[in-house]
Order: structure tokens, then C-alpha cells, then sequence
């Protein structure tokens, strides 16, 4: 039996294979590399854009599953997202093109990706906090949000943090969000899934009251799902850097000088437009100012 | 501290309930395929195969995100005992079956030869061979559970690993937190182990 | 043991029978209404799953799942023969623990553990070796299992003959132990294929990762996970009859 499905699956996959395949959204990328700066100062040897000049790509850690953010189509293979842009810019930035390679990081494995060299940069929601500092360094902060709460669409009596006491929370395992709502209702009961989509089947499922996640990632559930609703405002502020490997003062200034530029010139800000402002109404915010 | 015991119970609650669970539903297919109706023991089979040949992860997935969307809500713990309980239930049908099996078919034909009906020889012949044969299988499909309940940490439901990386996270103390949690699944893999040599010497 | 059927036994098959196929078709019935009502049915929801590209994009998945599962088993392999070979205090204590450890305890030890003591493996690897380190106990078990099947009596008898000692386990002893470990191998090797989606855990975009990737891209979550499973299926089912096939064959040669 098991040949016969083997069999069946070969024919139905030759059949296939002389389909088309449509590239949608890599216009939006385009338009804004032709904006993009190249940088043409001096390249120390043996340094950080040295070696990723050398390579001719950049190595990234990021996500392939968060919507706005770093979201790849399974069909075209394409990566779309404010965080997925600003990856691709950078590239250009270094290398003078877009070529990028993305290697998916979870919240456990981002220190040790950078210690080891496996990834140049992380661009995935990075949130600085002091604890991470002490094991990586951080270009940035590059995008400024906070814990926010969504809730099913019509549910009552939650509208602050609060308000989360006693009920049952979903939270990304491993993020911020597993503190922050213990900071501010101690004793709400927390459920934690190991990714976004997964939060968002869980609340619609019923399986808690409310999840509390990042705004901006939320911002792109509700955009995506009707039935999602936020409360209230950011409850917590929490600014995203780029993840660089700790120590590497060099590159850190290198990315920092990047992201002051871009934001100069209104790029960062396209970026945003094309990403986060297809949800969120309003102009784009002012990028938060670089640490130097 | 609380997070610790929380998540212990819930590895013990999980392991010993989906064990019966799967004793259950296990020695319902086991009948099944032993039966002499041709349509059963294909279900039988069928089953076995099904439940076997797909990760245990992905039955996971399926029934806590899946089973909501056909109407079909039951709280993680429950949903997450339900498919240790069907997923393991194709191993101690197996484990069953094979017990039977090497009962030497002499055995069974020389109860028949002696006069004694089907009923009779399975009963005083052929099961107590088997049920003393099945008790080391039975135990190491046990401590398989035992492994198995970890993976329910993946879905949502706070077990004994999934406490401990939550823990990790604020003590940051993993080695420590890490040995303590796999001594205690050694612990209940030992308690296993002991039980069923101790079952074993009753049905000797 | 059962006596031949006579009439009436026939007669009572049959009756089990359709009161069984009954149930059966109620049960599948109800599935199917209850997945129906929900609109789980509709067929723009299975539509995707006709099409290539979503194909290949689970197979590419699929390919990183045999990858892993090919390395996991050389390794295990491998140390599950070290193991096996050297029965001491020391190798017996490493498969009882192993036994009795889940591994996705030993992923999180490679995730959060080692790389504060400088130890740093690439993703892969981060799957690959707890993987390995478990299963090799397994390894050891089947490999002790298979070598103590074969009757004492070959080896005294290939001695006897003159052989040197190393060619009867080569060529006397390994053959029939492997014999008799085929079935054993395979369900360690299905095991093991499995054991890979615990890459769902570490990012490895391996078949489930890829599974949950695409059902958050496309919302079709059940439909996806179907399946996923049933690739998985499928695959594990291939390997087994490919191992009956292995198996008749070398039946058919020894003789």
C-alpha cells in the first residue's frame, strides 16, 4: 500500500512541476532599494563588513513567521517585513546588493547564533535589556513598542494590565511577555506557545482570556484576523536592536551610523510604510534615537 | 518553587493516566487483531499503522489546534492525554500481539487436542504464558510514556520540562535546574522498572 | 488454534463483520460531518495542496527531515556499536539513562546549557546530537540483541573449521546477526525519522516546522497538519515495506 502512495505522490508531483510561479511583493523591496545607500567609506581588514564583504551576503537571524515583521511566503520563497527589509538594506548597505541568508532563530538560540558566528546580525523584535547586554552587543534601537493585550473581539472586562489578575494569559514562550504580565498581574495563570500563530489559534480557541505579545506583532494579527482586538495602550516600552555579536564595537558603530542615515533620509521610514503602516494608521513615528 | 511541583505533578498525572488510557484502547486493538474476522483485524492493523508511523508531535498539534477547529474543545491537559493515550495505544497493542504470539502455537493446539474449548485454553494456557512475557514490554513502553509526556510541555501544558525551562529562564541556573529535572524522570523510570520486575516475580 | 470455521462461525463473521463495517462508517460519518459543519470540507481550503509550489516547499522540509534522520542514525549507530562492544559499569549507566531521559530535555541541555560552558553547535548539530546521544543506546541494545541471537554453536563451528576468528564474526556471525536485527533496525530507523520533528522545537526547518510556517501563512491549519502527517506517513510505510522487501530477499539468498 505504502508503494502505491509513493507511487501516486511521484506522478501527481511530476504532473505538477510545469506550474507557474508568481513573485508577489518583491516590487515593494525594489522600489525601496533604489533609494538605498551604499556605503563607500574605508574597510578595515579583517573586520566584520570585511568578512561579509568577502562572503558577498549577509547572514541573519530573524523569523520566517511573523507577519509584518519577517514573514516568508512558502510559495515564492520571498521574505516580506520591516524587519526582513531592513535585513535586505543592510546587505545592500555592506555588500552593495540585497543578498541576504536567513537562518531561523528562536528566542533560545539568538545569544549563541551571534557568539558563534553563525549569523553577522539578528533582526527579529530584539528586545535590549540589560541582561541581554551582558552577552550581546546591540545596534539601535532601530524600532521602539511594547507589551500590549489582545483579547477575542467582544470580550468585556479586560482593558488594562490589571485587569489580566486572576485570568488566564497566553504568552509567547520565551519572550518578554512571560514578565511582564507576572510584574503586572502576579497572579494571572500564564500558558505559553512556542509561536505567534500559535498564541492566536489559542486565544480564538478559547484556551485564555487574552494574550499579551509585543504591539507590533499584534498589530499584524489583528490586520491579518478580524476576529482579534487590542486594549489599551503599550503597558511596558521596549526597544528593538539589532543583535550584534558582543564585543564588536566596530560593527556596532558601523550599523548605527546606517540606521542614523537611513533614518535621516526618510528611508527607514518608506520601510515602515510599506510594512507596519499597511495596518497601522497615521503617519510614520519618528525612529528612536540611536545610542551612541 | 510552586512552578516545580506544578509541573512535576502534572508529568506524573499525565504519565500514569494516559498509561491506562493506552492499556486500555491498546488491548481493545490487540483484540482485534487476534480475532478471526478478517474486516477487524484490518482495522486493527490499520490503527497500528497510522498511529505508529506519525510523530507523536505532530498528533499533538493536530488534536490541541486541531480538534477546536471541528468544534471539538477540551482543555489542554485532557487534549494532550488523549493523543499520548491513541498514540501509544499502537505500541501496547504491538507489545500484546507479539506477547500471544510467542506463545508457542504448540501450546495452544495441544490445550486444543486435550478436549479444552477456545475459551479454556486461552485462559488457563495460552494468556498466562503471554501476560508474564508482555510485563518487560509493558514497562518499556511505560518509560517511552514517561519520555513522551515532555513533548505535551510543547503545546502549553506546564509539564516537568517545560517548568524547568521557565525556571531556567529567570534563575539562570541551568545545570543545576536541568540535572534535577532529569533525575526525576530516572526516578520514575526507576519506580517502572521496579514495579514490573515486581509484577513479574507475582506472575511467575 | 482456532478451529477451521464451520457454518455457523462463518455465519457469525460475517454478522461481526457488517455490524463492525457499520459502526465503522458511523464513526467516519460523524467525523466527516463534524469537520463539514465547521467548514473544514471546503474544498478552497484543500485546493492549495494541489498545487506545487506548496509541495515543494513540504518535500524541501522533508528533505532536511531525512537529512537530519541520516546523520542521527550514522552517529547513533556508530556509538551505539562502541557501546555494544565494550559492556562495562560505565556504558551500561549511559544507556540507562538514556533510556529513561526525554530528549527534548537533552535539546534544551544543548540549548540553554552548553553554550554558557562555550559549547556552540550550529542548528543542525543543536538537533542532530542529543538525537544521537539518545538513540545510540537504543543502537547498542539491538546490536547486543542481534549478535546474542545467533547460535553459540556457528562460532564454535567456523572455529572448528579452521576460519581465524575474525572471519567467522565477519562472515558467519554478522550476517545472521543482521538478520535477525533488520525488523528492529527499521522501527529504531521510523523512530528516529519521527524523533526529527522535535526540530518544530529548535527552528530546524525540518517537515512540521515547514508544516507550521505554512499553515500561519495560509491559516489552513488542520488541512496543513493533515498533511504533514500524512507525509510522514507515508514515508515510514515505505520504509517498513522497503525493509520487508530487504528482509524476503535475503531470506530467499541465505539458503
Amino acid at each position: 500500500m505504502g508503494r502505491l502512495f509513493v507511487a501516486a505522490l511521484l506522478l501527481f508531483v511530476a504532473g505538477c512541476s510545469g506550474g507557474t510561479e508568481a513573485v508577489p511583493g518583491a516590487g515593494k523591496i525594489d522600489a525601496l532599494l533604489a533609494k538605498a545607500p551604499v556605503y563607500a567609506g574605508e574597510v578595515t581588514p579583517g573586520s566584520a563588513v570585511d568578512r561579509i564583504r568577502k562572503r558577498g551576503e549577509l547572514l541573519i537571524g530573524g523569523s520566517q513567521d511573523a507577519p509584518l515583521l519577517s514573514q516568508l511566503d512558502p510559495i515564492s520563497g520571498e521574505l516580506t517585513g520591516f524587519d526582513a527589509y531592513l535585513g535586505k538594506l543592510l546587505a545592500h548597505y555592506v555588500v552593495g546588493k540585497p543578498s541576504t541568508e536567513l537562518l531561523t532563530a528562536t528566542s533560545e538560540t539568538r545569544e549563541p547564533l551571534l557568539a558563534n558566528g553563525t549569523v553577522d546580525v539578528i533582526i527579529q523584535t530584539y528586545t535590549i535589556t540589560p541582561a541581554r547586554q551582558e552577552r550581546v552587543s546591540f545596534a539601535g534601537p532601530y524600532y521602539r513598542s511594547g507589551q500590549s493585550i489582545a483579547v477575542r473581539k467582544g470580550t468585556s472586562g479586560i482593558a488594562k494590565p490589571a485587569d489580566l489578575v486572576g485570568r488566564t494569559v497566553i504568552v509567547g514562550a520565551n519572550t518578554p511577555g512571560v514578565k511582564a504580565v507576572r510584574d503586572a498581574a502576579p497572579t494571572a495563570e500564564v500558558v505559553e506557545f512556542g509561536s505567534d500563530p500559535e498564541c492566536v489559534t489559542a486565544l480564538k480557541q478559547g484556551r485564555g482570556e487574552a494574550y499579551v505579545q509585543d504591539q507590533a506583532i499584534l498589530v499584524a494579527d489583528a490586520s491579518k484576523d478580524g476576529e482579534l482586538q487590542l486594549v489599551g495602550e503599550p503597558f511596558t516600552e521596549d526597544l528593538y536592536g539589532i543583535g550584534i555579536r558582543h564585543g564588536d564595537a566596530e560593527f556596532t558603530a558601523f550599523v548605527n551610523d546606517w540606521l542614523r542615515e537611513i533614518g535621516e533620509s526618510g528611508l527607514w521610514q518608506e520601510v515602515w510604510k510599506q510594512t507596519i503602516g499597511t495596518v497601522v494608521t497615521g503617519d510614520a513615528p519618528a525612529p528612536p534615537a540611536i545610542a551612541s | 518553587m510552586s512552578l516545580v511541583l506544578e509541573g512535576f505533578l502534572n508529568t506524573v498525572a499525565l504519565t500514569l493516566l494516559s498509561f491506562c488510557g493506552a492499556l486500555l484502547v491498546g488491548l481493545l486493538v490487540a483484540v482485534l487483531r487476534i480475532v478471526p474476522v478478517p474486516l477487524l483485524r484490518a482495522i486493527g492493523a490499520v490503527y497500528v499503522e497510522v498511529w505508529r508511523n506519525i510523530p507523536l508531535l505532530a498528533w499533538l498539534v493536530l488534536f490541541v489546534f486541531g480538534l477546536p477547529e471541528v468544534g471539538v474543545t477540551m482543555p489542554l491537559f485532557w487534549t494532550a492525554f488523549l493523543a499520548i493515550s491513541l498514540y501509544e495505544a499502537a505500541f501496547v497493542a504491538e507489545a500484546l500481539r507479539s506477547g500471544v504470539n510467542s506463545v508457542a502455537s504448540g501450546q495452544g493446539e495441544a490445550a486444543r487436542a486435550l478436549g479444552l474449548s477456545l475459551r479454556q485454553s486461552l485462559r488457563h494456557v495460552v494468556l498466562p504464558q503471554a501476560s508474564r512475557r508482555v510485563v518487560q514490554p509493558l514497562a518499556n513502553i511505560a518509560i517511552a510514556l514517561t519520555m513522551a509526556t515532555a513533548l505535551a510541555g510543547v503545546v502549553g501544558v506546564v509539564d516537568m520540562t517545560r517548568a524547568a525551562q521557565r525556571i531556567n529562564l529567570e534563575l539562570a541556573q541551568p545545570l543545576l535546574v536541568f540535572t534535577g529535572v532529569g533525575l526525576c524522570y530516572l526516578v520514575m523510570a526507576a519506580g517502572i522498572g521496579f514495579g514490573a520486575r515486581a509484577l513479574e516475580r507475582r506472575l511467575a | 488454534m482456532f478451529d477451521a470455521p464451520g457454518p455457523r462461525s462463518r455465519r457469525r463473521v460475517f454478522w461481526v463483520s457488517a455490524v463492525s463495517a457499520s459502526v465503522l462508517a458511523g464513526l467516519v460519518a460523524l467525523g466527516l460531518r463534524q469537520f463539514a459543519l465547521n467548514g473544514q470540507l471546503d474544498p478552497a481550503r484543500w485546493r492549495p495542496y494541489l498545487t506545487w509550489p506548496v509541495w515543494r516547499y513540504l518535500l524541501d522540509g522533508l528533505g532536511s527531515t531525512v537529512l537530519a534522520a541520516c546523520a542521527t542514525g550514522v552517529l547513533a549507530a556508530a556509538g551505539g556499536l562502541v557501546l555494544a562492544l565494550r559492556p562495562n559499569r560505565f556504558t551500561r549507566a549511559y544507556a540507562e539513562v538514556m533510556r529513561t531521559v526525554p530528549v527534548l530535555l537533552l535539546v534544551y541541555v544543548m540549548l540553554f546549557v552548553l553554550p554558557s560552558f562555550g559549547v556552540n553547535l550550529p542548528l543542525f548539530w543543536k538537533l542532530v546530537v542529543p538525537l544521537a546521544l539518545s538513540h545510540a543506546a537504543s543502537y547498542a541494545v539491538i546490536f547486543r540483541a542481534g549478535v546474542s541471537s545467533v547460535d553459540p554453536g556457528q562460532r564454535e563451528a567456523g572455529l572448528s573449521l579452521g576460519m581465524p576468528d575474525g572471519v567467522v564474526t565477519r562472515f558467519v556471525v554478522l550476517p545472521q546477526a543482521v538478520r535477525h536485527m533488520t525488523p528492529l533496525l527499521v522501527t529504531q530507523a521510523v523512530s528516529l525519522l519521527k524523533d526529527t520533528s522535535l526540530g518544530y522545537v529548535v527552528s530546524y526547518t525540518e517537515l512540521l516546522f515547514n508544516g507550521r510556517v505554512l499553515a500561519n501563512y495560509n491559516g489552513l491549519l488542520i488541512q496543513t497538519f493533515i498533511v504533514v502527517a500524512f507525509v510522514y506517513l507515508v514515508v515510514n510505510l515505505g520504509l517498513s515495506r522497503l525493509a520487508h522487501r530487504l528482509e524476503a530477499a535475503r531470506a530467499r539468498t541465505a539458503r
